[in-house]
């Protein structure tokens, strides 16, 4: 919104278009469960289960002559088709062992933003067995830990699996909408980083107002008043850590601690009472860390939460408006893709977790999540027609089209402290704008 | 020593002992496993090493049993029929079937069997002899059995004055009825074979007369040698001579040892037997390929070097089983059963296995690229192992603990199951493998029991021994050792899991055997990593004895077989003169010079002398051969320049009169390891270099291992006069060096700064020649080594090798510095006798003692070590250090009744038996353990406490003890140097005055208790309305719910990276992680994670309101 004019002088009035709000949050609730002392296996278990049936019948389809195998029952050079678990072998991978165990080395480690390897290997595991993926049609460096995939190829004498092909789960069907012609916009905005030395306070206030009608001409506040939800996707506030060690605080700490998040609520609550708006959690707010996280607590804004508007909501967030379906995270799932992948831009990587209906395929391997014992609720069930990231370095997006006529706008939002841009999204034809 | 021998031969018990092959009147041999035989009663209790021979006989070892009616039963099933065929040796050519060619093969194990004389080799003899057999491998692997004939058992003894030639019939009539008289029962038609006078001359003392006469006694069979020297050293009554006892000389040389020193073979050197000097036998008696017969002059023994350097193709075998436990207990083979035994063949060299298999009780689901073979009893298991072993012939068995467990549960198991077949392990055809308990003891490794297991033909290398034996490691778990050389966790699975998997279905029998063959890849690995194999068969070559040799038996036989071999080339004999002396009789040691404590900043320069004491030895001619005693001193008038009298009062003669054996030993293996060295360089094979860099350690070994030998009082030939001399003339030397840098480098010298002499340990001497740079320093070090060095007789020789810069000096003993042996870059921290790598200390000494020497010497911050420290103790008063850091660990060695005092973890693990039978520590486990707070006066021991046990219940640590017994010493021994008034700025003050504690949960008056719930805020009671907060705290929600969510994410984090980790190590995602492996330094905060997450957010519901 750094280009929002100032215009002086216009009385015509403008009503807010609505639109129909249905949070589909539920799935990324962790309320109420209590810690039993369960493990990882759970998760993966889920993940393999919801995915192989799925994979099992696109099979059929896709390579209707192959026989469906276990890793254990491969038999040498027999072509068949296996489903499973990835597992990426990486050299550099961090391991929490050696910072425990080694000693002190004289050179200090290095921090690697990559930890992407020639020498990484992918394996394959279902339920009971782990082989070793061979063959040059197999890119280690597009996969990561965790996700599901089907692989047609065969077993060789090393013991190896030689990989013909490989199937992917693919995107997941859509729900058709009746498409509205209305104008309505839906803003997305993330990195506010109220409380960091690079947040700029009057960059903000800009924003608002110009959210709220108090900015720019008849165009903008006609603009203004089409929208009919802000979707703040994480990092809204950088809470200073180093003061939370366990120890009393004291009066200046505490206030280092509670100032932004003061002023964060001004801000908001001058927002709510203008536009309904979710505010999803990201790595840097006073929200938990695992995925997924959840929504954070009202009493951090006591102003805002006045309001009905104000929605605090889970990361990931799925919503529906007007029967469009939105689904967005703040941006860790696609950081930690980047860390242990390789992609052209961020979006491959955002279309590669649908293409692998998966939001956030390397949890728990290297991003915390709840160890849930159910179900995996990172599976992505339908197709969203809009899906988001927040926090990204710079704006990207691109409308994917699906192979069965899914239409997905995919959304790298970048932070707004640094770039001072927020994203919109017209509802009608997914036209953009910002 | 003479007659008990009976009772220290297996036998098996299932052939019955023929009474007429028995030789000895001693108590007959019972049952194949020998309870301990008292060391105190044969009175070789504290003996280095024992060395006796045991006559085996080949008919009483060979088991009635028709082996052609039970074909192998892996042969039965067709597809496991044909990998065996893969499996197999390469067949022989016709040429070596038709007895064309030489026999050339590396051998690997020596040993010997009574038989009958052959005879078409000996026609001339007749009744029982020892027949050697030497088991080898062609370098095409075709495996090996030669048997050698003709060569006998002897030792000499001194010709008394007055006897000659003309004596010897008489004294062999009378010696052979002594005999007689003492092995009645025994039909052997002669013991004393002959009695031959020749020249010879003892290797003690100097003496002038070139040769004496002396007689060589042949007796029949090996054990008589022990038997003849008991009635000759107690005395025979002999016509016109009256009662005489006799010394007797190489009287206590093992028979296989005799055998290679006469025929000049090294262990695991390559013998050749030319065709037509050996005959096939008619009925082959071993499953090896190529069996022959030969005479013993027939062997050509060749000198490892060149061609014959190389290594055969030997097949190692690498195995571990599990045993299905009952609840609480371990494994005991009268109950429990095998369930799993995994292998793995690698041919020497290889890379990749040969064959990886694992067989199962019951089914189990298949492994990719293992062999998974599945059986319905444990006597299919057992016997298919033994069909196994016998079709795959590995020359080599490896594992871990397989002497002290696998081997001897195999063979106990299959006698608790009457599985008589099964013990047939060897190479000798239906030969039982013969187990016995066996006490190593040796005053470099400590006392050790283990098993002696006989499995004839085959080498055993049980890493964990050799891991025991070559490495100080703070724990010796397959674990913790594999973490360390292989850096690789592995999955450890608790014992009494291990039945619940069994019985569960054929995936968990999978994940049983996944870790089963995990365990026996590792030893491999290990194998592999350290170079095992080729540094022991140099070591082998280089000292001359058996590979079996070098890891059942101590130092002292490897010197002891290079004396032989160099007496012999000058035609000396050695007496058998051990257990002189008393073990307590010892001598004044190497002393160091008073240690100078303190900081010191500027550079240190360190001159070590190289190899010191063999150093000693050859420059003064120190040897049994040169020492003069005092009354031959007087007798020979030498003149004093011929006389070398050493600091310690003794006088050895110089090497133009008479050149010492052990000065010529060490200068032979220093002069190899010199070539060796060059060779090294020189070679760019990678298998080449391995065997010249094993060669090159294995001298130095060697060549330090001399000294101590004449050291050892109870060892096999004590000469205390040489060690005394050795050690007088180092320490002389290191006051010499000390004198003379101190003399030369001073300030009048026009030197910059006075040089310094600040420590002088051993070898070395330490000196701060005051110059502030390495550089310098490492100038002035060169220059002091060489200009010391002159002045010392050849070949001892002062080197300068690195400069300490800082230098922290603590103690004797006790010291560290940063290592610079460039100028540019110090290579690393040096450590010596500080608490880094103790074991039975907690982790979080050995963290804080590494950080704050970090801090010191590398980052030369000492107010910045300790605020560290400071802030540690903090830490640890206010309850926040991790448990882990804490815990203690040590191992349970025997029940509680049988410490004779109460030790902490001892008492841990009765209190733990008491709560859970299943789940406590056992013999043999490790138990770890954190000292809790408990009633006043309460003793350590009372205090002690499983660390789960403390997590879940939140009791309190009693920091008070850590600080004083843990932390206390080792850090104020680092900082006394440097701090004045250490003790009162590390562990008083301001930063110990904060405690908190947690408050238990399950004990005394907390059961009265009534919990109420207090604001999250200040810790005031509040109501049942108000859930969070209270009302003064209301203002604050923002702030507090902020400090609890992030500690919640904090968890989190943790809780993710733990148990990810363990998912990796496991190497599955969809099964749960089992591994209790408490070595694992992730292992606490595991559990701990778990806890606090779910503690952290029932706080964190608490704001749900």
């Amino acid at each position: 919104m750094a280009d929002a004019t100032m215009e002086e002088g216009e009385t015509k009035l403008f009503e807010r278009k609505q639109a129909i709000y249905r949070s589909l949050d539920e799935k990324y609730v962790v309320h109420g469960q209590r810690y039993m002392g369960q493990q990882y296996s759970h998760i993966y278990f889920a993940r393999l289960h919801q995915l192989r049936n799925l994979l099992r019948s696109l099979v059929s389809k896709w390579k209707p002559h192959l026989l469906v195998n276990t890793v254990l029952g491969l038999e040498e050079s027999k072509e068949c088709v296996i489903v499973g678990t990835i597992y990426k072998h990486m050299k550099l991978k961090p391991s929490i062992l050696d910072e425990y165990s080694k000693e002190r080395s004289v050179v200090p480690l290095v921090k690697a933003h990559n930890f992407v390897h020639p020498d990484d290997h992918l394996i394959l595991e279902d339920e009971i067995g782990r082989v070793n993926l061979k063959g040059s049609l197999l890119i280690p460096t597009a996969f990561v830990t965790g996700v599901g995939l089907a692989l047609h190829g065969k077993k060789t004498s090393e013991g190896d699996f030689w990989v013909q092909d490989i199937l992917e789960a693919g995107l997941p069907p859509q729900i058709k909408s009746s498409a509205h012609s209305e104008d309505k916009y839906v803003v997305f905005v993330s990195g506010l980083n109220v409380g960091s030395n690079i947040f700029n306070p009057l960059q903000f206030q800009l924003f608002v107002d110009h959210l709220t009608g108090h900015l720019g001409g008849e165009n903008e506040q006609k603009t203004a008043s089409q929208i009919v939800r802000l979707v703040i996707a994480g990092n809204s506030l950088i809470i200073p850590r180093s003061v939370l060690n366990g120890q009393a605080l004291t009066p200046e700490d505490q206030s280092k601690l509670t100032e932004p998040i003061k002023e964060l609520d001004i801000l908001l609550t001058q927002l709510a009472a203008a536009v309904p708006l979710d505010i999803m959690p990201g790595p840097t707010d006073p929200a938990n860390s695992f995925l997924p996280q959840q929504p954070l607590h009202r009493c951090l804004f006591p102003g805002a939460s006045a309001y009905n508007t104000f929605f605090s909501c889970t990361n990931p967030h799925l919503f529906e408006l007007d029967g469009f379906q939105f689904l967005g995270t703040s941006g860790q799932n696609i950081d930690d893709l980047d860390k242990y992948s390789i992609a052209e831009n961020k979006l491959e990587y955002v279309e590669r977790t649908l293409r692998w209906r998966h939001l956030a395929p390397t949890t728990p391997n290297t991003l915390g999540c709840y160890p849930f014992t159910e179900k995996d609720p990172f599976h992505i069930e339908t197709c969203p027609n809009v899906y988001f990231v927040g926090n990204q370095d710079k704006y990207e997006t691109r409308l994917l089209q699906g192979p069965e006529n899914q239409l997905v706008r995919l959304i790298c939002i970048p932070r707004f402290c640094e770039s001072g841009v927020a994203v919109m999204v017209s509802l009608a034809p997914s036209l953009l704008r910002i | 020593m003479s007659a008990g021998n009976g009772k220290r031969r297996g036998v098996a018990a299932q052939a019955p002992p023929n009474p007429s092959k028995r030789f000895q009147s001693g108590s007959p041999a019972t049952g194949n496993r020998n309870p301990n035989p008292s060391p105190a009663a044969n009175g070789i209790n504290g003996m280095e090493d024992e060395l006796m021979d045991e006559d085996v006989f080949q008919e009483e070892t060979l088991f009635m049993y028709e082996e052609e009616e039970e074909a192998l039963r892996l042969l039965q099933d067709e597809a496991l029929a044909s990998r065996l065929l893969k499996w197999k040796r390469p067949a022989l050519s016709p040429s070596y079937l038709s007895s064309l060619e030489n026999i050339l093969f590396q051998q690997l194990e020596i040993d010997y069997v009574i038989g009958d004389t052959n005879k078409d080799l000996l026609p001339m003899s007749s009744g029982p002899a020892a027949i050697l057999r030497i088991f080898g491998v062609t370098k095409d692997g075709h495996s090996v059995c030669c048997h050698v004939h003709g060569f006998e058992p002897y030792f000499y003894i001194s010709c008394p004055s007055g006897m000659g030639p003309d004596d010897i019939s008489k004294f062999h009539q009378t010696l052979e009825g002594r005999m007689r008289e003492s092995n009645r029962s025994s039909n052997v038609p002669r013991f004393v074979k002959r009695v031959e006078m020749v020249q010879k001359k003892s290797i003690m003392y100097y003496q002038q007369h070139e040769t004496q006469p002396f007689f060589k006694i042949v007796v029949a069979l090996p054990t008589m040698v022990a038997g003849c020297r008991g009635i000759l050293e107690r005395g025979i009554q002999l016509d016109g001579f009256g009662s005489k006892s006799f010394i007797t000389y190489e009287s206590n040389v093992l028979f296989a040892l005799r055998f290679m020193i006469d025929c000049d073979i090294v262990g695991g050197n390559w013998i050749e037997v030319p065709a037509g000097k050996y005959t096939k036998a008619i009925a082959n008696i071993s499953y090896c390929q190529l069996e022959f017969n030969c005479l013993y002059s027939e062997l050509i023994s060749h000198v490892p070097e060149g061609e014959y350097s190389k290594m055969a193709p030997f097949r190692i075998l690498s195995f571990d089983i599990e045993c299905a436990g009952r609840k609480g207990l371990f494994p005991e083979p009268t109950h429990d059963p095998v369930i799993q035994i995994a292998n793995l063949v690698t041919l020497q060299g290889e890379g990749q296995p040969l064959v990886r298999n694992v067989m199962t009780l019951k089914s189990c689901s298949p492994i990719l690229g293992v062999d998974v073979m599945s059986f319905d009893t444990e006597k299919d298991i057992l016997l298919a192992w033994r069909d196994f072993i016998r079709e795959i012939d590995p020359d080599i068995i490896i594992g871990y603990n397989i002497c002290k467990f696998d081997l001897p549960y195999l063979i106990e198991r299959a006698e608790a199951l009457k599985i008589v077949g099964f013990p047939i392990l060897g190479r000798v055809r239906n030969s039982r493998v013969r187990v016995r308990d066996a006490t190593f003891s040796s005053r470099q490794y400590g006392i050790r029991e283990s098993k002696d297991i006989t499995i004839e033909g085959r080498v055993q290398f049980d890493l964990f021994q050799a891991m025991q034996r070559d490495y100080k490691l703070s724990s010796y778990s397959l674990n913790s050792v594999s973490a360390h050389f292989l850096d690789e966790q592995k999955e450890d699975v608790h014992h009494s899991i291990i039945s619940d998997l069994q019985n569960g279905n054929s995936e968990t029998r999978r994940r049983l055997a996944v870790y089963c063959l995990k365990d026996a890849y590792l030893p491999q690995r290990l194998l592999d990593k350290l170079m095992y194999i080729y540094n022991y068969v140099e070591m082998a070559r280089v000292t001359g004895v058996p590979i079996s040799f070098l890891l059942s038996r101590g130092q002292s036989i490897k010197v002891l077989s290079q004396l032989l071999r160099k007496a012999k080339q000058r035609n000396l004999v050695i007496p058998n003169i051990k257990g002189q002396g008393s073990a307590q009789d010892t001598f004044e040691g190497a002393t160091v010079l008073e240690a100078k404590t303190g900081f010191y900043e500027k550079p240190v320069a360190t001159l070590d002398f190289a190899s010191l004491y063999p150093s000693i030895m050859m420059a003064y001619n120190l040897c049994y051969c040169t020492l003069l005693t005092p009354e031959n001193s007087r007798q020979f008038n030498l003149p004093a320049e011929s006389i070398n009298k050493t600091p310690s009062g003794d006088s050895f003669v110089i090497s133009d009169l008479q050149k010492g054996i052990l000065p010529e030993i060490l200068e032979e293996l220093l002069a190899a390891r010199k070539r060796a060295k060059a060779d090294l360089k020189e070679a760019k094979d990678p298998f080449e270099k391995a065997v010249l860099d094993g060669r090159q350690l294995a001298l130095k070994i060697s060549a330090n291992s001399v000294y101590g030998f004449t050291g050892a009082t109870v060892g096999q030939l004590p000469c205390l006069e040489i060690s005394s001399s050795v050690t007088s003339y180092g320490r002389q030397m290191i006051e010499h060096t000390k004198k003379l840098v101190e003399e030369r480098f001073t300030m009048l010298a026009e030197y910059e700064h006075n040089a310094e002499v600040v420590y002088g340990d051993t070898d070395s001497v330490m000196v701060q020649f005051g110059v502030p740079t390495v550089e310098a320093a490492m100038k002035l070090g060169r220059e002091a080594a060489e200009y010391i060095s002159g002045t010392f007789m050849k070949p001892i020789k002062l080197e300068f090798e690195k400069v300490y810069y800082p230098y922290l000096l603590i103690s004797k003993k006790r010291y560290a510095g940063l290592y610079w042996s460039n100028p540019d870059r110090f290579d690393k921290m040096d450590t010596k006798g500080i608490e880094t790598v103790r074991r039975d200390n907690c982790l979080l000494v050995k963290n804080l003692v590494t950080e704050c020497l970090h801090k010191i010497l590398i980052d030369r911050d000492v107010p910045g070590a300790v605020q560290y420290v400071k802030n540690t103790v903090s830490d640890l008063l206010m309850n926040r250090v991790d448990l882990s850091l804490l815990v203690i660990t040590k191992g349970l060695t025997k029940t509680g009744d049988d410490y004779a005092v109460k030790a902490a973890h001892v008492e841990l693990a009765e209190r733990m038996r008491k709560r859970d039978a299943a789940t406590a520590p056992n013999v043999g486990d490790r138990v770890p353990y954190v000292i809790v707070k408990a009633a006043k006066g309460a003793k350590a021991y009372e205090r002690s406490e499983d660390p789960i046990y403390v997590l879940e219940n939140n009791i309190p640590i009693d920091s008070q003890y850590y600080l004083e017994n843990q932390l206390q010493k080792p850090l104020l021994r680092i900082f006394e140097p440097i701090l004045k008034n250490a003790h009162q700025e590390l562990f008083k003050g301001r930063h110990t005055r904060n405690l908190k504690n947690s408050t238990p949960s399950n004990s005394g008056i907390m059961k009265f208790a009534k919990k109420q719930l207090t604001c999250l805020g200040c810790k005031a009671l509040i109501s049942a309305t108000d859930r969070t907060l209270c009302s003064h705290c209301k203002g604050r929600e923002a702030e507090l719910y902020c400090k609890t969510v992030a500690n919640v994410a904090e968890m989190e984090v943790f809780f993710g990276r733990l148990w990810t980790q363990c998912q990796e190590c496991q190497g599955s995602f969809h099964q749960d992680v089992l591994c209790t492996s408490r070595d694992c330094p992730i292992f606490y905060r595991r559990k701990k994670a778990q806890k606090d997450m779910a503690e952290a957010k029932m706080h964190l519901d608490r704001w749900e309101f």
